[in-house]
């Protein structure tokens, strides 16, 4: 036990395994007082159980350290409402707000269901807001405090996760409004597009697909990424050695840690006034749209015969 | 009138006024087809009116142009479902679908009610999903189609005061992402663009007065009603940017000569067009195993995090008055 957060009170949402887990034993090894959340459901959300949650609480309290569960989902207002306010009853205030929960009802766009693309936006972006809020309300009245976020590597662009995607795109969106808003009351919020081996990253079927294809190689190199290796990263962030950094997101796993730029406009046009379609189809190929390659060219359909 | 959309069926949401509006003349004026989708609310998505859409019906129609209203909403599955049936009923199919319809509930974080969050999250990213999932199963099946959806700079910059509109503009930004890769082998490509212009969204008085009162506290990314032009900036030919200034890129992206561009984000206001960047890993620190919070401590300052400069610093302390 060593002390870079002693007197800080931290939640993290869904640390009843994986990555949340990691985090909060690494929070509380730090000296901070954690609100260990997790609904304990299946990956897809089904069910609920109060044991992951515990378990880890256990853990932190044989480590020497101090924390409470908390059962609540962050995909309601109330639920955020009540993950803050155990961090207020059992421990007094709130420093540290880690966003971490997450599920996945993976699916091609096209035979996607509402109830999988509402599922998922639901735990995940509107389970930012609902915890962010609140803890945002505290914050701004002590003028200090800490967001980190989970966004996902697969937001950028993963085949079959339009849902997730949008979700985690969107909490890259929300850090960076955030940042604007609480930046001059003393609070940063950051992102972090984490990769490791989890039960939401190695699932069954992929096990048994890798299996049946002889591609294992894949899912021992995933295993060798342990998810507490992402936790380093966040205890940082959480520190007042971070203060500078602010709207960021960062790619996080085992050994490698990157910083990913900002969007910029790397390519402008400009007139007086605005472009013509004939102007566009005359200027477009030889300026922005130059070396353009598409990620998913069209497949060439064999002739029948 | 032109071509190059002709015997296309297009769609483009809240297109009874602003920026959706010039996309539908523009592309009925190639040729194409038109679903104008209007709910014909106001700004805040409160109310409905048969009239904005209707109008802009009699515009195509009055030049020459084929195109039919629909007054659903996109934040509902029937609304969205029922959007893409009236293409599909009308005009027996569907090539391009314009995710364009939106509203506003700007609000800081700590003052920002749940329903103000889900309206806006609903209209935006639900609205694009809502029509984006009927349209691409049919779009698979005809082996071409055109998705073009509106994004902000609000969501890939960022800006103060619209943190449910920045997360669902992001959103969007990660739909268009993963749908360019779900769809891109059927022919179908599907980008994204912030347009910036003057309309009723982003030009009422309520925008205006809260962007004064972000821009008084020297809150960052205030936005445009509350900025002066740079010294050096072009002359304004028309008083700003027109709304109808956008429709010219949305029109290229869905022309065949398109083909190649999938999976991007493009800014468009007045005069102006930009290719956006997709964020990238730009520095990158490595080692076997874990790093420890010390190892940390040591190298973030004079690696990743060196020169992040904080875009809301706090205050300095206000310095005490001799008493």
């Amino acid at each position: 036990m060593v002390d870079k957060l002693k007197g800080k009170v931290a939640i993290v949402t869904g640390s009843g395994g994986g990555i949340g887990r990691g985090e909060a034993l690494a929070l509380a090894a730090e000296g901070a007082k954690v609100v260990v959340n997790d609904v304990g459901a299946a990956l897809t959300g089904v069910g609920g159980s109060a044991k992951p949650a515990d378990t880890v609480v256990d853990e932190i309290k044989k480590a020497g350290g101090e924390a409470v569960a908390n059962y609540d989902s962050v995909s309601t207002p109330e639920g955020g409402e009540n993950i803050i306010k155990t961090a207020l009853n059992a421990f007094g205030k709130l420093d540290i707000l880690v966003n971490n929960a997450g599920i996945l009802r993976d699916k091609m766009v096209f035979n996607m269901t509402n109830e999988e693309w509402d599922a998922v936006i639901k735990v995940h972006l509107y389970g930012h807001f609902y915890t962010s809020r609140p803890a945002c309300v505290l914050f701004r009245q002590q003028k200090s405090g800490r967001i980190i976020n989970t966004s996902s590597i697969s937001g950028l662009g993963n085949r079959g996760q339009s849902n997730y995607a949008a979700a985690k795109e969107g909490i890259v969106g929300f850090t960076r409004t955030l940042a604007l808003e609480m930046g001059k009351y003393g609070v940063t919020v950051n992102a972090i597009r984490p990769n490791a081996g989890t039960r939401m990253t190695i699932s069954d079927d992929m096990r048994q697909a890798a299996e049946r294809t002889g591609r294992t190689g894949m899912i021992q190199y995933m295993e060798s990424l342990k998810p507490e290796d992402v936790a380093p990263m966040v205890v940082w962030l959480a520190s007042d050695a971070a203060s500078n950094v602010n709207g960021r997101n960062f790619f996080v796993q085992t050994g490698r840690i990157a910083l990913f730029s900002e969007p910029v406009q790397e390519k402008v046009i400009m007139k007086r006034g605005g472009f013509t379609v004939d102007e566009l189809f005359a200027m477009l190929p030889t300026t922005l749209t130059q070396g353009l390659i598409n990620p998913a060219p069209k497949e060439v359909e064999a002739p029948k015969s | 009138m032109g071509d190059r959309l002709k015997g296309k069926v297009a769609v483009i949401t809240g297109s009874g006024r602003g920026v959706g509006r010039g996309i539908a003349l523009l592309m009925a004026s190639e040729g194409a087809k038109i679903v104008v989708n209007d709910l014909g609310a106001a700004v805040t998505g409160a109310g409905a009116s048969a009239a904005p859409a209707d109008e802009v019906v009699e515009e195509i129609k009055k030049m020459g142009g084929q195109a039919v209203a629909n007054y659903d909403s996109v934040a509902t599955v029937e609304g969205g479902e029922k959007i893409i049936k009236t293409a599909i009923d009308n005009f027996n199919r569907i090539d391009i679908l314009v995710n364009n319809a939106g509203i506003l509930r700007d609000r800081m974080i700590f003052n920002m009610a749940p329903e103000e969050w889900d309206a806006v999250i609903k209209v935006h990213l639900y609205g694009v999903f809502n029509c984006t999932k009927p349209a691409s199963v049919v779009m698979r099946q005809q082996r071409w189609g055109r998705v073009i959806s509106m994004t902000s700079t609000s969501g890939v910059i960022g800006n103060s005061g619209q943190a449910n509109y920045g997360a669902a503009k992001m959103g969007i930004v990660g739909f268009t992402y993963v749908c360019a890769r779900d769809l891109g082998k059927y022919g179908v490509t599907v980008n994204a663009i912030a347009p910036a212009a003057a309309t009723r969204m982003t030009m009422s008085d309520e925008v205006k007065a809260a962007q004064a009162i972000r821009a008084a506290r020297g809150l960052a990314g205030a936005g445009p009603a509350s900025q002066a032009p740079p010294k050096d900036a072009p002359p304004a030919p028309r008083g700003g940017a027109d709304p109808e200034d956008v429709a010219p890129l949305v029109t290229y992206l869905a022309t065949e000569q398109a083909a190649n561009i999938n999976g991007r984000v493009f800014y468009a206001s007045g005069g102006q067009l930009s290719l956006f960047s997709n964020p990238e890993m730009v520095k990158n620190i490595y080692k076997q195993g874990r790093w420890t919070l010390d190892e940390l401590m040591g190298l973030m300052p004079r690696t990743l995090a060196q020169g992040l400069m904080n875009p809301a610093p706090p205050a300095p302390p206000e310095p005490t008055k001799p008493a």
